[in-house]
């Protein structure tokens, strides 16, 4: 089954959001990036990333003002053939994360029913667990 | 450490987003909340629950209009004294719930973090979450 991994939010100050999370909950921060998307900081509770950035470009069509949640990540076993399947059951492909930026991220942007934006993604996100046919392979090597 | 165990969407029509995230990822139906906040359907991935909710109160401020990630989850050891923590890194409060009855198997407290970020916190867990992991001691016991 694919797994929840990943749930960002739009914040106007990054740092001292990621910060009270990391004081709040002790979360800790596994990444911190000033892409071309985004500025911002993902913690980690050892099972999921919750990224907390300043988005650079509309990705929700609700203006560059907006802040709250934005979009969830789904890790999956094969992004090619999930995409195919989103896409028969009306997903809409919306992009596609650049090569050199795959591992650790988002690989796949997709609008479900609603235009509820989500990721999925096959390389789990930088400090989450991986899929547990994964980790079961892990442990028997 | 405190777990993310939960993510909520507020959709217009919960049974047929519920049922593209049902074939898109198989999550499980695990539960249909019908309460004074919202109705809806309650998916998992086995360890997080998914809330896809037609919310009947306007909590984020955003209009009764509002379609898209609306909170997240937090499942944590003891709700008081992580109550007494967030609002000493100045969460706000918002409203409680019981654990009684039909009221089991959802939040607890709902606090406002930086930016008015609204995430509940729960000790008892929300349907279909997997539990914190047992602490060291009981697990070598």
């Amino acid at each position: 089954m694919a797994k929840l991994r990943h749930i960002a939010i739009a914040a106007k100050d990054p740092d001292a959001m990621a910060d009270f999370y990391v004081k709040a909950f002790d979360f800790k921060i596994v990444r911190s990036n000033d892409g071309p998307l985004a500025y911002g900081h993902h913690l980690s509770d050892g099972t999921i990333d919750l990224a907390i950035l300043r988005f650079k470009t509309d990705q929700l069509g609700r203006g560059m003002d907006y802040t709250g949640l934005h979009h969830f990540g789904v890790l999956v076993e094969d992004v090619e053939k999930a995409g195919k399947k989103l896409e028969s059951l009306g997903g809409k492909h919306y992009m596609d994360q650049a090569e050199a930026e795959r591992i650790g991220g988002f690989e796949v942007k997709f609008y479900g029913p609603e235009g509820i934006l989500f990721d999925v993604a096959e390389h789990p996100w930088t400090g989450t667990e991986p899929l547990p046919v994964e980790r079961a392979k892990e442990a028997a090597e | 450490m405190p777990k993310l165990r939960h993510i909520a969407i507020a959709a217009e029509d919960p049974d047929a987003m519920a049922e593209f995230y049902k074939k898109a990822f198989d999550f499980v139906e695990v539960g249909r909340p019908n309460g004074v906040l919202a109705d809806g359907v309650f998916l998992s991935d086995g360890t997080l629950n998914m809330a896809i909710l037609k919310f009947k109160t306007d909590q984020l401020g955003k209009g009764m209009d509002y379609r898209g990630i609306h909170h997240f989850g937090v499942l944590v050891e003891d709700v008081e004294e992580f109550s007494k923590k967030l609002e000493s890194l100045g969460a706000q409060h918002y409203i409680d719930q019981g654990q009684g009855g039909h009221q089991a198997g959802y939040f607890e407290k709902k606090f406002y973090g930086p930016e008015r970020i609204l995430f509940d916190i729960a000790e008892h867990g929300w349907a279909g979450a997997e539990p914190l992991p047992a602490p060291m001691k009981d697990a070598a016991e």
